[in-house]
């Protein structure tokens, strides 16, 4: 079957690993989006994006051009205890699948209930995308999927192979 | 296929869960019970035919561990998490 996506490979984000209550991490750095309050939902600022994963678990999405930025305004090394910073910029590769047929391959390896009453504009979540653990977002005319990066030439060719 | 109730994502998919077996009675006190109980305690888990209560870990999804109450008969989760949607 012939599906109406573009499937594309993005280059690489700057991600970080946010652990710890949200009123400790904002009052670390003050660079961080809004921390959303209901679970499972992202923030955006200033082209950030604050994704709001798991109890006091967050990950923090932005181009890899701010990575320098972002690391000099979180002060990894320098937490406090009650909070973590990892950057994780190099552990995910991510997808973009945009069309009209998106949610169709998406559903292919993802068992998320992703239609737009279930999975809004602003939802995000750890998943499952062929077997793998993956972090599913919406974005503009489609949905970005991003994988370990490891399994990424695994889950492209897995991709072409559903599409084909 | 199971619906596992999560106490942070919701309701989801079976596929994104780990099992983590079925919840042990509290260690007795080696020194205060028999033998006999003492092997039942670590050689025996629970598995009866009707409810049982059963540990899983979101390892796919938020990473919360969660401990449900699931009929081995039916698949039927009897009782989710208290703080389940």
């Amino acid at each position: 079957m012939l599906y109406d996506v573009q499937i594309d490979r993005l280059p690489c984000f700057a991600l970080f690993d946010l652990k710890g209550p949200a009123t400790d991490l904002a009052a670390w750095a003050d660079v961080l989006p809004a921390f959303a309050k209901p679970a499972n939902t992202l923030t955006r600022q200033n082209g950030v994006d604050l994704c709001f994963t798991g109890p006091d678990r967050w990950i923090l999405r932005a181009d890899i051009a701010r990575e320098d930025a972002l690391i000099a305004a979180l002060r990894p090394e320098k937490a406090p205890p009650e909070i973590s910073i990892t950057r994780v910029s190099d552990t995910l590769t991510f997808f973009r699948i945009t069309g009209p047929d998106a949610a169709q391959v998406m559903s292919i390896g993802c068992p998320l209930d992703l239609h737009d009453s279930a999975f809004g504009p602003d939802a995000v979540s750890y998943s499952e995308f062929f077997g793998l653990k993956a972090l599913v977002m919406r974005c503009e005319g489609g949905f970005d999927c991003a994988v370990e990066q490891s399994f990424g030439d695994m889950v492209a060719d897995y991709l072409s192979r559903a599409t084909a | 296929m199971m619906n596992i109730p999560c106490p942070f994502c919701g309701s989801r998919n079976e596929a994104e869960f780990a099992f983590g077996g079925p919840v042990k009675p509290d260690r007795p006190d080696p020194n205060t019970v028999s033998e006999g109980e003492w092997v039942a305690y670590l050689t025996q888990v629970p598995n009866p035919l009707g409810p049982v209560q059963e540990r899983w870990w979101h390892v796919k999804g938020c990473g919360m561990w969660l401990t449900i109450w699931r009929d081995t008969r039916t698949h039927d989760i009897v009782e989710g998490p208290a703080d389940a949607e």
